[in-house]
């Protein structure tokens, strides 16, 4: 009996070994993986942050109401454009943005636009409607990649089928930290800049070529290809460094779980032996008698 | 020769970024040349050249889409594309000019229709850029 039990304990380390073998593998894979992914989130942020400045100052300049991307209208339909994972084994990170854009989305009559393949099954499984799902990009993500999807965003709120535009993305905050985001693309809206309190008191006066409306409407929509692609960006970056705690976690868990294993290994072992012993003493103590 | 800071950005990297004497490049409406002290200024980029001129020298870069945007500070140029002429594999860009006027001869839905234009156009000002050097 005694042999038996070490041979199911010695099965288990086994298996758990060649778990902690894959776990390990996978962390160092999401490692790497983040780390390009971190420098390419990072390469783009200079473009992001001009560009709303930019957009931001030139909405100021512009009326509320003169652009179509702009002007408030009532909401019938809400587009979500929600950017999940390609693969699972990410710990909490498809959940709490699923999590997070079923807040969001709450009672409205939503349309889905989804960003990889979790993302895809998620609202397929759940009937959504789903206007286009798009995976499988992420990894390899490119600012012209995200022109099918925003022109085909622009083109269903041009023809007034949805009224409103949401993102669902993971903000990178640190390695041990991602957030899960919701933010508004359209209509948009900008705070408006803190007026430079007593430097001139006069306005800069910029030219626009050929008119503010004009260039602000050219400009929208390199924004939202520049807001779409930094959130794929970031939210890719979010996923290897949700992959490599978890794994990481596991690792750890495995690790502990062999040392516990090996301990009832022994334990069993010495067990046995002792066992032995006694059944020789006890032979051999009748055999003298 | 008075100078003026430039930055070129695209979503993939800073393309470049210092003092320069004159640039030109081509906006929705045309071209437009960019000299220090110039008011603030913005406006749509088509497809064409940005040409940065520093120490008298002259480095052509093949630009589409974005916009420019000139303050009293800096010029920042905002691209959607950019490559510096040397950069452009000219035998990628005859390639795709080839295969953009060959989806333009198919019978497809107007968008595919803009995009084969819209991709033939590019191609051949990278055609152009790297050829112009």
């Amino acid at each position: 009996m005694a042999s038996g039990n070490m041979k199911d304990i010695k099965r288990r380390i086994k298996s758990v070994q060649s778990t902690m073998q894959i776990t390990k593998a996978m962390e160092l894979v999401a490692s790497s993986k983040m780390r390009r992914a971190k420098e390419r989130a990072l390469a783009a942020r200079p473009y992001f942050n001009t560009m709303y400045q930019t957009v931001r100052r030139l909405s100021a300049e512009t009326r509320d109401g003169d652009s179509v991307f702009t002007r408030r209208r009532p909401v019938k339909n809400s587009l979500f454009i929600v950017i999940a994972g390609d693969r699972g084994l990410a710990g909490g990170y498809n959940a709490n943005l699923f999590k997070l854009a079923a807040a969001e989305i709450g009672d409205k009559s939503a349309k889905i636009v989804t960003v990889g393949k979790k993302a895809q099954e998620h609202y397929a499984k759940r009937g959504w409607q789903v206007v286009s799902d798009y995976p499988g990009i992420a990894e390899t993500m490119r600012i012209s990649d995200t022109h099918t999807i925003i022109d085909e965003v622009i083109a269903l709120y041009r023809a007034g089928d949805v009224d409103e535009v949401f993102l669902c993305y993971t903000e990178f905050v640190s390695p041990l930290q991602q957030e899960a985001k919701c933010i508004q693309l359209l209509p948009a809206s900008f705070d408006k800049e803190p007026q430079a309190e007593g430097a001139q008191g006069t306005k800069v006066l910029t030219e626009y070529d050929p008119s503010p409306e004009a260039v602000f409407d050219a400009i929208i929509p390199e924004y939202l290809y520049g807001v779409l692609y930094g959130a794929v960006v970031e939210s890719y970056c979010s996923e290897q460094s949700a992959r490599r705690m978890a794994m990481e976690a596991a690792s750890d868990n495995a690790g502990e779980m062999i040392e516990n294993l090996n301990l009832s290994y022994n334990r069993a072992r010495q067990a046995a032996i002792t066992q032995e012993i006694t059944e020789i003493v006890a032979g051999s103590g009748g055999v003298g008698a | 020769m008075a100078t003026f800071h430039l930055k070129v950005l695209t979503a993939e990297r800073c393309f470049y970024d210092g003092e320069v004497e004159r640039i030109v490049v081509r906006t929705a409406t045309g071209d437009v040349g960019i000299l220090p002290g110039h008011v603030p200024y913005t406006a749509a980029l088509g497809v064409g050249g940005l040409t940065v001129i520093k120490d008298g020298q002259k480095r052509v870069a093949a630009i589409a889409g974005g916009f420019v945007d000139v303050s009293k500070k800096e010029t920042v140029v905002l691209a959607r594309t950019c490559e510096w002429a040397d950069e452009i594999d000219v035998e990628r860009a005859k390639a795709a000019a080839e295969r953009a006027r060959a989806n333009i001869h198919h019978k497809q839905s107007d968008r595919e229709q803009d995009i084969a234009q819209v991709k033939l156009k590019k191609a051949i000002n990278r055609v152009r850029i790297a050829e112009y050097k």
